[in-house]
């Protein structure tokens, strides 16, 4: 073999290594760059997954205070309307000292409400005691000795107990109503109307949401 | 003769080794260049999800948004009607709590 047939043989060899090292790198770089977009695309999957969710829970997050607050509108609503309510029928009480309620007088109203609370009393075991009736400086033109002797009649017939109603000289501060008191003031029932009020709250809120907002 | 033959196989030998040579710097550049790119694809991905990430969160919220102002709305409505109940029925329901109140019934 001839010096210029070597080298020729050096060259070709040498050319070849240069082809399979540039093809090898080539190849390399293709698989790099292919499994580098597979991740970015995988990533960008997860992340889109997460960034969903995440907005979804705002969105549930934005409603869920929409159905509070729209529950609150509602309930102010009603609470607005239920104060009205209370407020007119106390503004009617005052009405009722002179003009009576339904056809009842207002003597018939704190009648009514006495004879309640004597039962109460009666009711508790503490028969044939004097029962004192206590009202405010205004109700105290409207309970007479006669009323009271009609009731303590009353209950004598109907329940079969002596009981004896007298008018207290003490006096209540109170928009109206009664409170009896029995075994010397030991026991006492209110049947003042903040009481009643006080008392009959809840069912009275009931009541008062029911008849106010079924449509008629 | 054979000075001569041999000069001439050295000097092929050298341009073999810088043809080697010169393939692995071009391999060398090739990867570098693979390194890069794939740098940049990174880059813009992550350009991009914050992109999506905004777009996402704003659909999302412009949704539950439309949804918070139709509930409100509604709920509006039904208190106005609520209240119109209320003021027809306040007549009755007051006299009704007087009774109570007043112990007749």
């Amino acid at each position: 073999m001839g010096a210029e047939e070597i080298v020729a043989k050096i060259k070709a060899e040498a050319n070849a290594e240069r082809e399979k090292i540039l093809s090898e790198a080539e190849a390399n770089v293709r698989k790099k760059v292919e499994e580098a977009k597979k991740e970015i695309e995988a990533h960008k999957k997860a992340f889109i997954t997460a960034e969903e969710r995440r907005g979804a829970e705002e969105k549930e997050r934005i409603v869920r205070a929409a159905r509070l607050n729209a529950r609150k509108l509602r309930w102010d609503a009603e609470e607005a309307m239920i104060a009205k309510a209370l407020e007119e029928a106390m503004k009617r009480i005052k009405g009722i000292k002179t003009d009576g309620f339904n056809g009842n007088s207002y003597s018939d109203v704190l009648a009514g409400l006495i004879k309640d609370a004597a039962v109460s009393i009666i009711a508790g075991g503490s028969a044939g005691v004097d029962l004192d009736v206590l009202v405010s400086e205004e109700d105290g033109d409207f309970v007479t000795s006669a009323m009271l002797k009609k009731i303590a009649d009353e209950l004598n017939r109907e329940r079969g107990v002596k009981v004896r109603l007298s008018l207290s000289g003490a006096r209540l501060k109170t928009a109206g109503g009664v409170i009896v008191t029995g075994n010397e003031g030991k026991i006492a029932v209110n049947n003042t109307f903040e009481r009643r009020i006080a008392r009959l709250s809840s069912s009275l809120r009931e009541d008062v949401a029911k008849a106010l907002f079924t449509p008629s | 003769m054979a000075v001569e033959a041999l000069k001439l196989i050295r000097e092929g030998e050298e341009e073999g080794r810088k043809i080697l040579e010169a393939a692995k710097e071009s391999d060398a550049k090739i990867t570098k260049d693979a390194e890069e790119e794939i740098k940049r694809l990174k880059e813009r991905a992550r350009e991009e999800e914050q992109r999506l990430a905004v777009q996402i969160s704003d659909t999302y919220t412009k949704e539950g948004q439309e949804e918070e102002k139709a509930i409100l709305k509604n709920a509006g409505e039904e208190a106005e009607k609520l209240k119109a109940t209320a003021e027809s029925n306040l007549g009755i329901t007051v006299n009704a709590m007087l009774e109570k109140i007043l112990g007749l019934r």
